[in-house]
């Protein structure tokens, strides 16, 4: 550990601990050798920094960068744009802060001032979601200032100072919301809202997908009309972009400005955090509804009452949902496209909308049925019922199918009647990745908590690549469906049935699994 | 009359550990059975085998005559499993969760909302009946847990620590409430640490050890085989789980 015992460094070094092995290992995932959890760590910026560093610092090497007002704007709505990315995890973080980690207690019953405690708290926010962006841009930022502007680093700073300023305001938020919603409500708010700011940036840049060519070609005149408007030559608005270059006034202005909002944010709230921990750990996640007057009649069976169970379940998991929808979005512009481009009479276009289709179709099934098959509350219950366990996954499989059902209906319904040939792939296409995804993860389940959703994929490398994979080849067998080379998808079907063939395990096998996993 | 339960030459190993070591006992049908033993002696273990939640490495378990190895659905039919932590879901209310057991044990569906109502009346859930099981105390959510074992009228209830961290109105409901299941004809199993309610409650005892079980009959005969006519159970449990070189 950095720093005296209990100095504020080594609070900070104990919170950013705690919250890098948070992304680091998942509950449930294989430990892995420290070496080899350094190349998993590294391998992504170092991707990164080689396919987008190395040819854009090679690009602008020796170009003297000149700011013009349409980069003026566009750093500026670049900067609000991380700004409102970094304030719903902020927000997410602080709620989890208070709700999710049981160590208040322990560290309000020490000898520790309370205010230090807060603000290494509060400054944990900062540096995780600093580390959230930095982990993506560092790399190339870094190689493009070897290449001969070294001022760009600067806009690693700047990106720290908007951490602490979106941690301020979203801490702020976070405890307003408290005041007015109360715990509970404020925790799904917050994930909610991280989910949905996500998504919004997502769509935005799919505006060309859902909205069309012209619209998109028409909104962007705007912002360059926009940008060239003598009137918005106001000063001031080059500032977020002379930061970004390294300027010193406009970057010294920056870092103030976060630091002050973070500051302030502390030094307001730390009393009041502390007080709001307290209530939301004694409120507990209790909801209480009226009684109702009539009861609704029993399912029938254990088939029925399964699917109904699950169905609840997902329906009443605001931050799951909130999560699945974040996949969900990914579907919405590629059933867009898909019906703009068959109304359109784009044919030569649909087959690689459908194999698309299929394959996010896949992915969200695949979410969905961790959440009802690995991340089942009470397995011993089910093993000690007599009813089949079979048909209880049968009924677990179902209900995770029917969300996605109900999303895919708009676009494959109409698609079926423009369409019919696209529409009958794509269906079956989806109907296929669906199940598939199912199976897999009724073969390889791993007793999980619904709370680890977010790092499912890190516990299981096995589960998430072969879905992915037997899913790739049916929607390359959709595709070529859809293009009406039915002969041809015959060999990515049967490459996908031989995978799913190879994957398969018996009911003993899994119930051997699952044992030695519990 | 067929034994609620009978157990022969169980064996369960862990690794190196043997958890169980060819365990035999029968336990009577209408009868509350308490069957004790220091932490890690397999009391657990045992009963997560005849519950058909573990696959022992030999040995038989008979349940009603019906032999659980051989035909798991048929036992499982018969017995319900409480387990100490409640099998609940938070996200629940003790309506849906009881339409959802009884769903897993076949009852019938009307019977069950009926059963349902009747059994959140007398465990006085029933003003609860619309909100979700996270927001219950300990004792609300082991009593929600306890409705789910006796939706099917099981004809072996099998609990493991039901009192545990129960307050003592609740703890006093639930025994009331496993008496009378007694009463109408059940078998009730519990393990326990509470040693006052085994001594109280249960007719049998068996006291196990390292997987063994080291003695089995009731309060009297226990004193009986320890030649001592006034000792309690704590007494008796103590001197026949104490390690090796420490007894009295």
């Amino acid at each position: 550990m950095i720093g005296r015992p209990g100095s504020t460094l080594w609070l900070l070094h104990h919170e950013l601990r705690l919250s890098l092995r948070r992304f680091r290992r998942p509950r449930g995932a294989r430990t892995r050798g420290p070496v080899l959890t350094w190349v998993f760590t590294l391998a992504l910026p170092v991707l990164l920094t080689a396919s987008i560093g190395l040819p854009v610092g090679l690009g602008l090497r020796g170009v003297d960068i000149q700011p013009t007002p349409l980069a003026a704007v566009l750093a500026a709505f670049g900067l609000l744009a991380v700004f409102t990315l970094t304030l719903s995890q902020t927000l997410s973080s602080a709620v989890d802060a208070l709700y999710e980690r049981a160590d208040l207690d322990l560290l309000f019953s020490s000898p520790l001032d309370p205010r230090a405690v807060m603000t290494v708290r509060f400054l944990g926010v900062a540096a995780t979601v600093f580390w959230i962006f930095g982990y993506f841009v560092t790399g190339p930022i870094v190689v493009i200032a070897a290449f001969g502007h070294p001022a760009w680093l600067a806009s690693l700073v700047v990106l720290f100072a908007i951490a602490l300023a979106a941690a301020g305001v979203g801490l702020l938020l976070a405890a307003g919301l408290f005041r007015v919603l109360g715990p509970r409500r404020t925790r799904t708010l917050a994930q909610v809202l991280a989910a949905l700011i996500g998504a919004a940036f997502f769509l935005i840049a799919q505006a060309r997908n859902i909205l069309g060519g012209a619209a998109t070609q028409t909104a962007w005149q705007q912002v360059m009309d926009f940008a060239s408007t003598p009137s918005l030559q106001v000063p001031g608005l080059d500032w977020p972009l002379r930061a970004l270059l390294g300027e010193p006034l406009p970057l010294l202005t920056a870092v103030a400005v976060g630091a002050g909002i973070f500051w302030g944010a502390s030094l307001l709230l730390g009393p009041r955090f502390a007080a709001d921990a307290a209530a939301a750990a004694g409120a507990g996640r209790g909801v209480s509804r009226r009684a109702p007057t009539t009861i609704r009649p029993f399912a029938v069976g254990a088939y029925a009452a399964t699917v109904r169970k699950e169905l609840r379940l997902l329906l009443r998991d605001p931050a799951l949902i909130s999560q699945v929808l974040l996949r969900v979005l990914y579907i919405l512009p590629l059933g867009f496209l898909l019906l703009r481009n068959a109304g359109q009479g784009a044919n030569y276009l649909l087959p690689g909308g459908a194999a698309g289709l299929s394959l996010l179709a896949g992915q969200v099934a695949g979410s969905l049925a961790w959440i009802t098959i690995s991340a089942e509350d009470a397995p011993d219950l089910l093993a000690s019922a007599p009813a089949p366990i079979s048909l209880v996954r049968r009924g677990k499989l179902v209900a995770s199918s029917l969300p996605l059902a109900v999303l895919l209906a708009p676009f494959l319904l109409p698609l079926l009647v423009i369409s019919p040939l696209t529409g009958l792939a794509a269906i079956a296409g989806c109907a296929a990745t669906t199940l598939s995804a199912g199976l897999i993860n009724i073969w390889w389940q791993k007793p999980a908590k619904r709370a680890d959703f977010r790092t499912r994929h890190r516990a299981s490398w096995f589960v998430t690549w072969s879905e992915f994979l037997v899913a790739l080849f049916i929607a390359a067998a959709t595709g070529l469906l859809a293009a009406g080379l039915w002969w041809l998808a015959w060999l990515p079907a049967i490459l996908a049935g031989g995978a799913l063939l190879a994957l398969r395990r018996s009911d003993a096998r899994i119930a051997e699994a699952l044992r030695a996993a519990s | 009359m067929t034994d609620a339960l009978a157990l022969s030459g169980l064996t369960k190993t862990f690794g190196a550990k043997r958890a169980v070591d060819d365990l035999s006992l029968t336990v009577r049908s209408g009868t509350l059975y308490a069957l004790l033993g220091p932490n890690g002696a397999g009391k657990t273990t045992t009963l997560r085998m005849v519950a058909g939640l573990l696959k022992p490495d030999g040995g038989a378990i008979s349940v009603f005559g019906v032999d659980v190895l051989a035909d798991p659905a048929a036992a499982k039919r018969l017995i319900a499993w409480a387990p100490d932590e409640p099998m609940l879901y938070d996200r629940l209310n003790p309506l849906e969760y009881l339409e959802f057991v009884a769903g897993l044990w076949g009852v019938e569906a009307k019977a069950a909302r009926a059963k349902a109502e009747e059994l959140l009346k007398w465990l006085g859930l029933w003003e609860n009946r619309g909100e979700r099981c996270e927001g219950f105390s300990r004792g609300m959510k082991q009593k929600t847990a306890l409705a789910g074992a006796l939706i099917h009228d099981p004809k072996l209830l099998i609990l493991d620590e039901p009192l545990t961290g129960l307050d003592a109105g609740v703890a006093r409901q639930v025994k009331d409430l496993l008496q009378e299941r007694v009463r109408g004809g059940a078998t009730v199993i519990l393990t326990t640490h509470i040693l006052e309610v085994a001594e109280r409650m249960a007719e049998r005892i068996g006291i196990i050890q390292s997987g063994k079980l080291v003695a089995e009959g009731t309060l009297d005969e226990l004193r009986a085989n320890r030649g001592e006519a006034g000792a309690t159970l704590e007494d008796i449990f103590l001197e026949l789980t104490a390690p090796e070189g420490e007894a009295a």
